[in-house]
């Protein structure tokens, strides 16, 4: 066997060095397909229940367009996160590459940065009985791995990146493409940036990644359904 | 998907692991962090200094992309692309998680089980595999020697293993190979065979280099065979280079849905709109001449009187599509060609006029000339290689001798099996004997070719499955021993009532067994479980069509070793050709399986070794498939060969085949029909018809594509809707309800509608409705049969996007068998007998306790079983399944 095969290219020796590690997400390329959702469960054994991303399926509001808008939802790694912010115990930490991690062994249960969230990025584990969210599969791009996510977009919707590097693929179709962070207004400077968002997506998919009552979902049927109140 | 690639350099340990206290130190932090040790019953981080990833085919749907498999202390942990095969080019969906899920499920069975109390009760005992195959092949063996083979019926759902089963089934003598073909495409087979012959019953666009697609109501983007390849370039196809897709469909679809435009469309009329396309692109005179008068066996002159009347205005008045649209749509499509191509699947096809709706589609793409050009309708090849048509200079991989053979066809002749003929009643009979002979050379009874659904059989054995249980019942076939290979038809078949009530009655049906990895719908019928490896943990021989239109191959190998007790089906047959003994065994005299997959692709210009490494062969330097049909023949493809002064078609004398055609002096292929070009014209429709006593005004008699509405879509009623089904994009057909991380995102099945729909009928979101299903009233079974056929009840959502006459559920939920995940309880519902439950390798803490979505935890539930409400329904003459016409009524509840 000439080659290597790619996916023995695994290794420390692969890592990059990043200064503002964050992922592109290319709404003109998602299909709604949940394979990073479905990725990210089985890399981390997310518990039933919880989640570190979604992929949201929301109805356009536009009178003339009747289709469904896909988003994924994810911790956005903010550059000034209100979660690390709100941890009483400093347990919410910034790596080398910027991504927000928490550290499980300080993690005291006191939720404040699930409350601090604006992106509902945050769950509790009962199991490991720690605050959870994405980190960015810190395992994986060890060894120079995309996160689970990443590797797993069939359509390039998702890119892993260094936003501070002006080469980097990410950063070029970030700028070529305006792509803006979600909710820009809540000042986080998130490190994960759409292309082809839209205001209402916001609105509609306002409890972020763990949902809330008022979202309106068309997958994720049981946070959204409006159903009558039983006699 | 990305996965980095750059020099190679030698491994260095990470040096982190699990320190005994539990804490991981994470030294790729400035600050040092910690994570705290996996909980119990969870297996911790991936460590990918330890994990090795090893290249198989995925198994998740029916598309088989290349995948890898990251396997760690024994156990698969993550799935992802394999980025060295050529068509799906690394990419997966979710569901390629899913078999990490069903092969580690707590309710797996992983041990042989025989039925103990009455059949479906579910009582069961576990068994060793010399008895439970000790007393299956006492119960076969018999059958060879009393000269009734056929009584042995295997029936699967999904069989992957390109040829191992039929292998055994002929081996045995038997003609029963019975599939699913019916349920799913038959009907957008049988046009495309006729088209351009049997090697390309399903086509390769390509979609890479494509500006226009035409997609008339099908949904690579949730489903499709193929889907994955399909839809990664369309998606490139329409960011990067402006592609533009336009979709015809009765929801929202994510294929809806990311198309540049997209209209509801009545169901059923998909046809009107592709032939009011074929009148605009004549009217506007933007076909390409040249072509078809080179190619379609049709004159064009003709072809404009059968559209005279079909305009865009009588399109619209038939599928609500606008006119202008329609007219648009159709010059901007004759304009992009030759890089432009229609698109179909189920959605057009799955209708009484469904074949001929796809007929008229695929002349879309002959009128403009697309065919095998970049960026246009393409057909490459997608069976095995053995010296094929589009095969040329490809490696032979064949199943490692001896060979065996069809048994005979039955019948009155020589070397009949005229035994078996005569016990068809003699209605059967006397149509049989009224076929033309090239028919008569192909039946094997009312199973495998229902007399009276020649197309589904005429090319080559697609058959009728939804009508297995009712001709059993009529007695048109004595079955003494029914396997079922991965079949859900207790469940997904329509009037599943009806499979169950045959497969419950033991006069019928007197032995049953059940090969699956999961306690289903159809494995609780058995009187025999046999606990299946996963595709994790078994071989396979892979080839499909490639989108990127160079042939290839691949291997699926097992990653680790069969849970439990579990064996491959290769395995199973082996043992028992083995016990059955009386010569089958000869064919089975091989020892381990690798060796006989080995030897399988021994012609591969690649060793053995770096073959599993890889995991997929391509001839790099191979041309792309592009006008197959202008390839000039060969020195030693005329050699023997004989030319029609009339015709030009040139045949081999000794085989009597036709190999090419003879234009403008050239001697090249053509296409692989006998005429040797593109069949848009077709007797046998026609032909068929007269055998079976079809009305020669159905349209489905008629040997050119027309249009005629739904018989039962004529004058419908105010107060009538038409109901659909669908798939989604986490789930394949019936068997992933049981996918943990699937179904926690998807467990339901509502009733979708439009919300005026829903104002109509005074229904508000989450209100339940009832919905009563009407016979068809075609020519069909039970057609015209008054009275409600059958009702069930579900919760209502709206969406926007829907048609305003549809109404639609999903496929895959409202499961009643396949453990606590698809029947959405909170205890494992599996027998105690074939499951490990909460132990060893298949223990997750997960399962039962944490679905959450339960009933009994306040939840929605795992939704509603509905397909003993949907008709039999097959299609005239090619038997596919017309899912999509049923009519309903939907009341407030």
């Amino acid at each position: 066997m000439p080659e290597t095969l790619p996916w023995d290219r695994v290794g420390p020796q692969f890592k990059k060095d990043r200064k503002r590690a964050g992922i592109l997400i290319d709404l003109r390329r998602c299909v709604g397909c949940h394979a990073c959702s479905v990725s990210c469960k089985t890399e981390h054994e997310v518990p039933l229940g919880g989640f570190r991303m979604r992929v949201r399926y929301l109805e356009r509001p536009e009178a003339d367009r009747s289709t469904i808008a896909f988003t994924p939802l994810i911790c956005m790694h903010c550059q000034d996160a209100p979660c690390l912010n709100a941890c009483p115990s400093n347990a919410i930490v910034r790596g080398e590459d910027g991504r927000v991690v928490v550290d499980e062994g300080k993690c005291d249960l006191e939720q404040e940065c699930v409350t601090a969230c604006p992106y509902g990025a945050i769950f509790i584990n009962e199991e490991k009985q720690v605050a959870e969210k994405c980190d960015l599969c810190q395992h994986r791009t060890d060894v120079g791995l995309d996160p689970a996510c990443v590797s797993s977009c069939p359509s390039e919707a998702l890119q892993f990146g260094d936003f501070d590097d002006p080469e980097d693929p990410v950063t070029k179709i970030a700028a070529a493409t305006g792509a803006k962070g979600w909710k820009e207004d809540e000042g986080t400077k998130p490190s994960v940036l759409y292309v082809d968002h839209e205001p209402w997506m916001e609105e509609k998919a306002n409890g972020g990644v763990q949902l809330s009552d008022a979202d309106e979902d068309i997958i994720y049927e049981q946070n959204n359904l409006k159903r009558k109140e039983q006699a | 998907m990305s996965i980095q690639s750059l020099s190679r350099r030698d491994l260095l340990k990470i040096g982190s692991g699990l320190a005994a206290s539990g804490l991981v130190t994470i030294p790729s932090f400035a600050k040092e962090i910690t994570t705290n040790p996996a909980p119990a019953g969870r297996l911790g981080r991936i460590d990918y200094s330890k994990a090795k990833a090893t290249p198989t085919i995925c198994f998740g749907c029916t598309t088989h992309c290349g995948v890898v498999g990251w396997v760690q202390d024994g156990r698969v942990r993550r799935i992802d692309g394999n980025p060295l095969d050529p068509n799906s080019k690394g990419n997966i969906c979710s569901k390629a998680q899913g078999m990490i899920s069903y092969t580690y499920y707590p309710e797996r069975l992983l041990y042989p089980l025989r039925r103990v109390g009455k059949r479906g009760e579910g009582k069961w005992k576990r068994v060793t595999w010399d008895e439970a195959l000790g007393e299956l092949a006492d119960k076969m063996r018999p059958l060879r020697e009393n000269g009734t083979p056929e009584e042995f019926v295997f029936h699967y759902g999904r069989d992957k293993t390109k040829g191992y089963t039929k292998r055994f089934t002929e081996a045995f003598g038997t003609p029963h190979r019975l599939n699913r073909r019916s349920i799913c495409s038959s009907n957008r087979r049988a046009p495309l065979m006729s088209f351009y012959g049997r090697e390309f019953e399903w086509e390769t666009q390509d979609f890479e280099n494509t500006k226009y697609i035409i997609n008339f109501g099908g949904n690579p983007m949730e489903a499709y065979q193929g889907g994955l390849y399909m839809m990664h370039r369309i998606q490139h196809a329409r960011v990067d280079k402006g592609a533009r897709m336009v979709t015809f469909e009765v929801r929202p679809s994510a294929t809806a849905s990311v198309s540049d435009d997209y209209f509801p469309i009545m169901p059923g009329t998909d046809g009107a709109v592709a032939f009011a396309m074929i009148h605009v692109i004549l009217e506007e005179g933007l076909e390409n001449r040249e072509f078809w008068d080179r190619w379609a066996n049709y004159p064009i002159e003709d072809l404009r009187k059968v559209v005279a009347d079909y305009t865009p205005e009588w399109a619209e008045s038939h599928s609500g599509v606008p006119a202008a649209d329609i007219r648009r749509i159709a010059i901007d499509f004759a304009k992009a060609a030759p890089a432009c191509c229609t698109m179909s699947n189920r959605g057009s096809a799955k209708h009484y006029n469904g074949v001929q709706a796809d007929r008229a589609i695929r002349t879309l793409d002959v009128l403009v000339g697309n065919v095998g050009k970049p960026g246009g309708f393409c057909l490459s090849t997608l069976r095995g290689w053995a010296g094929r048509y589009g095969q040329e200079g490809l490696p032979k991989l064949s199943q490692p001798g001896p060979k065996t053979s069809s048994p005979k066809p039955w019948g009155i002749g020589e070397g009949y099996n005229e035994t078996a003929f005569k016990k068809l009643p003699q209605e059967v009979q006397d149509r049989v004997n009224a076929f033309p002979d090239y028919w008569k050379e192909k039946y094997f009874g009312e199973l495998a070719t229902p007399s009276e659904y020649p197309l589904a059989w005429h090319w080559y054995q697609m058959r009728v499955g939804q009508l297995v249980y009712p001709y059993i019942r009529e007695g048109r076939q004595k079955v003494s021993v029914y396997m079922s290979y991965t079949l859900g038809a207790a469940y997904g078949y329509p009037e599943a009532n009806l499979v169950r009530d045959v497969l419950m009655d033991e006069e019928l049906i007197p032995f049953h067994v059940a090969v699956d990895i999961s306690y289903g719908e159809q494995a609780e019928l058995a009187d025999l479980i046999l606990p299946e490896a996963t595709s994790l943990e078994r071989w396979d021989m892979h080839g499909t069509n490639n989108y990127g239109l160079i042939p290839y191959t691949g291997v699926r190998q097992p990653l680790t070793k069969p849970l439990g007790q579990c064996r491959s089906i290769q395995h199973i047959l082996k043992d028992l050709a083995q016990r059955i003994g009386g010569g089958v065994e000869e064919y089975f005299a091989f020892d381990d399986m690798e060796s006989f997959y080995k030897e399988w692709f021994k012609n591969l210009p690649i060793p053995w070794e770096d073959f599993k490494q890889r995991g997929i062969w391509m001839d790099e330097t191979r041309e792309k498939d592009y006008e197959l049909y202008e390839r000039s023949l060969t020195e030693a493809e005329l050699e023997g060969t004989e030319v029609d002064s009339e015709t030009g078609i040139i045949t081999n004398t000794e085989s009597g085949k036709a190999v090419g055609i003879v234009k403008d002096g050239k001697s090249i292929r053509g296409f692989d029909t006998p005429h040797r070009l593109i069949g848009v014209y077709d007797e046998i429709w026609k032909i068929g018809a007269e055998a079976t006593g079809l009305p020669m005004d159905d349209v489905n008699a008629s040997p050119i594509a027309i249009y005629d509405t739904v018989p039962e879509h004529k004058e419908l009623a105010d107060d009538r809707y038409v109901f659909t089904t669908f798939k989604w994009n986490v789930h394949t057909q019936g068997r992933s309800a049981q996918w943990k991380y699937h179904s926690e995102i998807v467990h339901t099945n509502p009733v979708f509608m439009h919300p005026d729909t829903g104002a109509k009928l005074g229904v508000a979101e989450g209100d339940s409705v009832k919905l009563t299903v009407f016979r068809p009233t075609g020519h069909t079974y039970k057609g015209g049969e008054p009275g409600a056929m059958g009702d069930f009840e579900n919760h209502v959502r709206f969406l926007k996007g829907m048609h305003p006459r549809v109404v639609a559920c999903s496929h895959h939920a409202g499961h009643s068998a396949q453990g606590s995940v698809a029947r959405a309880k909170n205890q494992l519902t599996g027998p105690k007998e074939g499951i490990a439950g909460d132990k060893g390798a298949t223990q997750d803490p997960d399962i039962p306790k944490g679905i959450w979505w339960s009933k009994e935890k306040g939840g929605i539930g795992g939704g509603v079983a509905i397909n003993d409400a949907l008709p039999i329904n097959p299609c005239p003459l090619t038997g596919g399944q017309n899912w999509y016409d049923n009519v309903c009524t939907v009341e407030k509840v």
